[in-house]
């Protein structure tokens, strides 16, 4: 990125971060859109980074956003972590750290758990089928996970008080931010070059001294902690978390499309893409209720014929016919 | 030959695929700075045998060491932080990534495993091949001679003790073979890294190399200096055909 774009990368950011304290903004449409825009901006992140960097395509998204989610909510409703200290502070668990981090890392370790036979095993296509069937398993089994997950219906959540989305819309817009910077810096370390090697050629990589599947799994589990920290945020603007909600096909779906069409392997598409498809979709449903996944479904195909390589990309090729 | 100076060592190596002995009762010594010409007609087994130096299959029978250290069988990455680096008759290299980035990845993970010096270690053997001034081009603009030149200095920047070189001329033009002659003798002389040199070109070959050894479907039918070797009976046969009766 040049000097320029990062300002006005800083620039963005701030402006984003002190328009909550717009009056009325909060109650806007806008404001709740603003959120779910951070929200799927971090899972088209997770999901570019083991799939538009590492070229191992995941369709299992869902299942560590999920995972993430369900994490919140049990150590929340149970009660796991704070004792004594909830009951005199019951907003603790409340964008606690604590609390999404390790949301984040169930999800990451049970990527490492099936990542290890999965990529050591299976190739390409094989994979994705793969971890769409992960995805599957997880969610029967929270759903037969008795009183623990809360069956069928899931766990509500002891929301207290935080009548506003601000906090929400903070920690979102925090979140998004962490994440393109947290990736920037790993594809600019000596991991980035290792994953960008084995996507571009595994047996070249092997070759040149690269451990190709622990190079694999660790993308695979930092998508999933990226995933399952988006859950945890997600478990306390929804309260309800429930298998048919967080490990809904949805949350695989729609960030990798935003991924695709914002521009795989770079660092601002996932976040273009998911500003302009949620823009889509969320129109869509709003102006022709009926006709949403038609709506949706064209754009998406349009963008494929025009930008095939995403948006970020095409930005790129002008800079390079114009230099 | 002293027992500890050898690089590589070949023991009864055989390969099979279903029904097929692509490699049978192969034994190859290696000394250090040795350069040796593998030449063979298509087919002969000679680009399986790098493979099976490098674990990308795995012998049916036999043994590969290397510095006297049993390496039958383990993981390819290993082999290479070993020090045995490999260049790929299908050239391989990562073609998202620049010049640059290419030999950055033998530089920081190769044999020598740089992370303090990996920049000066990727420039000066990009440097070696003649490709510094495409150091900041993206390998999918490359040509093929370029290519080929930057898979040897990948496999250069990782500080290899043995470099496998699989058809490296394959496809340039005379100015372009030229030029990789002209390498090949800088890796070794200024390097001093050992090289088993697969080759089409066979007169490049025996110009080159102090000593050469002939495959023929499966088998190792020479092993000798150049003289010996283009003398040999078995040698002109698999090259000409069966002698008329
Ligand atoms: N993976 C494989 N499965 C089955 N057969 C194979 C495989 N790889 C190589 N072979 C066969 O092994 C034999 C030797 O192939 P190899 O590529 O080693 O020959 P080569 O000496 O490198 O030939 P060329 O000079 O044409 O590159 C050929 O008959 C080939 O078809
Ligand atoms: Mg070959």
């Amino acid at each position: 990125m040049s000097r320029a774009s990062q300002w006005i990368a800083i620039v963005v950011v701030a402006v984003l971060a002190l328009l909550p304290f717009v009056p009325g903004a909060v109650d806007a449409y806008y404001f709740s859109f603003l959120f779910f825009v951070f929200l799927y901006a971090v899972m088209a992140q997770s999901w570019n980074l083991v799939a538009g960097y590492g070229g191992q395509i995941s369709l299992g998204s869902h299942a560590f956003f999920g995972l993430g989610a369900y994490t919140t909510a049990i150590l929340w409703s149970g009660n796991y972590l704070w004792g004594s200290l909830y009951d005199s502070h019951p907003n603790i668990y409340y964008f606690d750290p604590v609390t999404m981090l390790l949301g984040g890392l169930v999800a990451a370790i049970a990527a490492v758990v099936i990542g290890l036979p999965l990529l050591s095993k299976l190739h390409g296509d094989y994979f994705a089928l793969g971890t769409l069937g992960f995805g599957e398993i997880v969610k029967v089994i929270f759903v037969n996970g008795g009183d623990f997950t809360g069956g069928a219906f899931g766990i509500v959540a002891p929301a207290s008080s935080f009548g506003t989305l601000r906090p929400h819309y903070w920690v979102g817009l925090g979140l998004m931010v962490a994440t393109a910077l947290a990736i920037r810096m790993l594809m600019r370390s000596r991991y980035g070059l290792a994953l960008i090697a084995v996507r571009d050629d595994e047996m070249a990589a092997s070759a040149n001294g690269i451990d190709t599947l622990k190079v694999k799994v660790a993308a695979f589990a930092g998508s999933a902690f990226i995933a399952g920290v988006a859950g945890s945020l997600y478990t306390f603007y929804i309260f309800h978390v429930g298998p048919d909600s967080v490990f809904d096909l949805d949350w695989m779906l729609l960030p990798l499309m935003m991924t695709v069409v914002g521009g795989t392997g770079t660092i601002l598409g996932p976040i273009l893409g998911a500003l302009v498809m949620y823009a889509v979709f969320d129109l869509a449903r709003i102006v022709v209720p009926d006709y949403h996944p038609v709506i949706s479904g064209l754009t998406i195909i349009l963008a494929m014929l025009f930008l095939p390589k995403g948006m970020m990309r095409l930005s790129r090729k002008a800079r390079v016919a114009g230099a | 030959m002293q027992a500890d100076e050898t690089l590589l060592r070949l023991e009864a190596v055989k390969k099979r695929f279903g029904g097929l002995v692509v490699l049978n009762n192969i034994d190859i010594v290696v000394g250090p700075n040795e350069l040796i010409g593998l030449i063979g007609p298509n087919g002969a087994g000679k680009s399986t045998l790098f493979n099976v130096i490098t674990a990308i299959y795995a012998p049916t029978e036999g043994r590969v060491s290397f510095r006297g250290k049993d390496i039958t069988g383990i993981a390819p990455h290993r082999i290479a932080r070993l020090g045995i680096a490999r260049t790929f008759q299908l050239v391989r290299t990562f073609l998202t990534m620049t010049a640059f980035e290419n030999v950055m990845v033998g530089a920081v993970y190769g044999a020598g495993a740089r992370v303090k010096h990996a920049t000066e270690t990727a420039n000066a053997a990009l440097e070696l091949v003649g490709l510094t001034a495409r150091r900041d081009m993206r390998t999918a603009h490359m040509t093929l001679s370029d290519r080929r030149m930057l898979e040897i200095a990948r496999a250069v920047a990782s500080d290899p003790a043995l470099l496998l070189l699989d058809e490296p001329m394959a496809g340039l033009n005379p100015t372009e073979i030229q030029r990789m002659v002209d390498v090949i003798r800088r890796v070794r002389c200024e390097k001093g890294i050992s090289m088993l040199w697969v080759e089409h070109k066979v007169d490049a070959i025996m110009k080159v190399c102090s000593r050469v050894i002939v495959l023929d479907h499966g088998e190792k039918i020479a092993d000798g200096t150049p003289r010996d070797v283009t003398q040999n009976r078995k040698v002109i046969e698999a090259y000409l055909g069966e002698p008329a009766a």
